[in-house]
């Protein structure tokens, strides 16, 4: 069993990355700065070797998702590169020489990660404008982002009465209503995600861009990170 | 109480303070590029600010005439008896810097260039602009420009423009990163009885800028609606501080015409791909409180509203009409707009009971088809249903045809030659008599209708203040655009 790594700051995330010659974090860094922000992330740890995996999966318990990870590693799920309810030791092992063979040393190890129940997928994100500095942007999320292209973005900082505004802007926004049996997205978290990204914008000038997408309310209405990208900028 | 606390003077002390009072009001102003040549385009700006009546002494200069547009004419800024409040160049571009550091040197502080030739183009233009920063931050100078048509004034007669002002003041401001819109708005600004307050036209913005401008707007007592043409902002996060500190006492609308003036690089995330500058302004503007609209018409149309117009008590439109379709398209309207077209009370439908024909529906829309009495859709109908207390704004149809009225008269044997004078004066009593309810409304009243604003009843209409609009979908939006305003302002 591998043990959870000294707890992050933000800075050495960025600058180690950096260090390295990255141009963007991989999806475990991601989610460790954004966590360190107030983002919900997934329960997720590296795993070095399919023992490692399969016991990794047994602690979460209930079926996880393996993903392959670094941060030369960029789409994902266009590339093969993610394996979703995996059940059994079995299963999990099997996953795990897969997305080792397809990727080989690009790797920083295989993300072994909780899978997220919940069909209504948002986007969040921020971005930076030579005018306006850092803005973030809600929106619709998933697979159909940019075909439905629905989405609204503020300039940072942002607050509550902002996130609020920015539901009530989009096409979709029933969806973070009770829908279909499903609970209300909590709305608290959702704010913390877009006031995360807003600081990060903020405060960390080497972050170019962020990408949270998918974002997932679950039927019970908590939020949850379930990917996400984050561009780095060497400048600033 | 004495006399003069019900005089609906405006104060204007707060305002003279600002760094851009004395160029928007100017005493004196010395102005190069007019001459005698009409094809000159400083001859056409010199002879619509001396067509407005401006009231303080105006200069030129010119190198060679003794008498330009019947004025004395200086060879020089330094040659002038007095040192003017405002400088306006509408000049050769190589002619403005040096003739800048003569007003400085002369200490005029205030200047609007006209000329363009910077920024704007290649070469040496954003050199030049450069330099003239540097001696307008030597002599402190305020400038607005270069490449722009300065500033319109209407209160204190003041207009730098190509085209002369028509109409009277107003109460719209403007800030616009085109000159047309200010020059070019005159004329339908004066059909429909509105007016500018103050109108800048901020061109490659060197010194002064958006920011500034609409600042200034923000203090200016005659301005009760600002308006904005944006086409891309370079000081963005003030805008937004500068915007949002206004939008809360004094509504502001814009409109922003695309371009990718935002310069973000574009980036390999979601959120990069879709974070357009559309897209971008589109929140900022609603983080502002600025209210954004669609195109140049509906900018007029919401500030006419919004600087007019009392704050609603509620979403619900009542609409009068006499014709069924231009009623039902009202309330279609309505709808679109997201606000509501509530039922009216007992007590309405039985006060409106002796005025209603068999024919007519008291249903909202209200329906009279024809009144009993005609004059009764002017007065007192309108009153009886701006008294109803679900009814928060009056949407009226508004047929007054000309012809019709004078075929009556010459069917009631009225002579041929009173007809037209007779006719007239039908319709000006009717635009009268309902100019007088909307006064006393105390709730926004607007018309609509599908007729020449040229027409006598259109425009008695307009000129006792009511927003009349050739289609009721831009009414019901504007009224829209009111409910959001006052709702997010609370």
């Amino acid at each position: 069993m591998n043990h959870e790594p000294e707890k992050p700051t933000p800075a050495s995330i960025v600058s180690e990355a950096l260090s390295r010659g990255q141009n963007a974090l991989s999806e475990f860094e991601a989610k460790r700065l954004l966590a360190t922000y107030g983002v919900p992330v997934t329960r997720e740890q590296l795993a070095h070797d399919a023992g490692q995996a399969v016991a990794i999966a047994r602690q979460m318990g209930g079926p996880v998702a393996l993903k392959a990870c670094g941060a030369g590693v960029l789409h994902k799920t266009e590339a093969g590169l993610v394996r979703l309810n995996l059940a059994t030791d079995a299963q999990v092992a099997k996953a795990h020489e897969e997305l080792v063979a397809a990727t080989g040393s690009r790797l920083d190890g295989i993300l072994v990660q909780e899978m997220v129940a919940g069909f209504r997928e948002v986007v969040a994100g921020m971005v930076r404008d030579a005018q306006f500095g850092p803005c973030v942007m809600l929106g619709y999320g998933g697979v159909f982002t940019e075909a439905l292209d629905d989405a609204v973005m503020r300039m940072a900082p942002v607050n509550e009465t902002d996130v609020a505004q920015m539901i009530e802007e989009l096409r979709c926004k029933a969806i973070f209503g009770p829908w279909r049996g499903q609970a209300p997205a909590e709305i608290t978290a959702l704010t913390a995600v877009l006031t995360g990204l807003s600081r990060i914008g903020l405060e960390e000038g080497h972050v170019a861009e962020i990408d949270v997408n998918p974002l997932i309310i679950t039927a019970s209405g908590s939020i949850v990170a379930v990917d996400a990208l984050v561009v780095l900028q060497k400048g600033n | 109480m004495p006399w003069w606390c019900c005089r609906k003077e405006i104060n204007v002390t707060g305002i003279q303070t600002h760094p851009l009072y004395r160029l928007a009001n100017p005493g004196s102003i010395v102005f190069f590029g007019g001459s005698n040549n009409i094809g000159a385009m400083g001859t056409n700006i010199l002879m619509s600010l001396l067509a407005m009546g401006f009231e303080g002494q105006v200069f030129p200069v010119h190198p060679k005439e003794k008498i330009v547009q019947g004025l004395t004419a200086y060879t020089s800024v330094l040659d002038l008896p007095i040192t003017p409040d405002l400088a306006v160049m509408v000049l050769p571009t190589v002619l403005v810097n040096p003739t800048l550091e003569h007003c400085g040197q002369k200490g005029i502080r205030n200047a609007v260039v006209v000329s363009g030739g910077f920024k704007e183009v290649g070469g040496q233009g954003p050199v030049l602009e450069k330099q003239m920063v540097e001696i307008c931050r030597r002599h402190g100078i305020t400038l607005i420009g270069p490449n722009c048509l300065g500033v319109a004034n209407p209160h204190h007669k003041l207009n730098t423009t190509f085209l002369p002002f028509e109409g009277k003041p107003g109460f719209i401001g403007m800030a616009s990163q085109s000159g047309s819109f200010l020059t070019q708005m005159f004329n339908t600004m004066a059909r429909h009885h509105i007016g500018f307050s103050t109108a800048f036209s901020v061109g490659n913005s060197a010194c002064i800028d958006i920011v500034d401008c609409l600042d200034y707007l923000g203090s200016c007592p005659h301005t009760k609606v600002i308006t904005l043409y944006i086409e891309g902002l370079v000081r963005g996060r003030a805008f937004v501080e500068t915007a949002r500190a206004i939008a809360r006492q004094k509504p502001i609308v814009a409109i922003y015409v695309g371009g990718s003036a935002t310069g973000r690089k574009a980036g390999s995330s979601h959120t990069g791909a879709m974070a357009g500058p559309d897209r971008l302004y589109d929140g900022i503007f609603r983080q502002a409180g600025i209210i954004r609209v669609q195109s140049i018409t509906e900018l007029l149309d919401f500030a006419w509203v919004l600087g007019s117009l009392p704050a609603p008590r509620g979403r619900g439109v009542v609409i009068q009409t006499h014709s069924g379709g231009p009623g039902a398209v009202a309330a279609d309207a309505v709808g679109r707009a997201g606000l509501e077209l509530p039922d009216l009370s007992a007590k309405t439908l039985e006060a409106l009971k002796p005025f209603v024909p068999h024919t007519g529906s008291v249903a909202n829309p209200v329906d009279l088809t024809f009144s009993k009495n005609p004059l009764d859709f002017f007065d007192p109908i309108p009153k009886v249903l701006l008294e109803d207390e679900n009814t928060a704004m009056l949407m009226v149809y508004f047929l007054t045809p000309l012809p019709v009225i004078r075929r009556a008269l010459a069917m009631m044997g009225v002579a041929a030659d009173r007809i037209e004078s007779e006719a007239d004066q039908m319709v000006t009593q009717q635009a009268q008599a309902f100019g007088r309810v909307f006064e006393q409304a105390g709730k926004p009243v607007v018309g609509y209708n599908w007729r020449s604003t040229e027409e006598r009843f259109s425009q008695v209409l307009m000129e006792s203040g009511v927003p009349l609009f050739g289609d009721p979908q831009r009414a019901a939006r504007a009224l829209g655009a009111l409910v959001r305003y006052h709702q997010w302002r609370g």
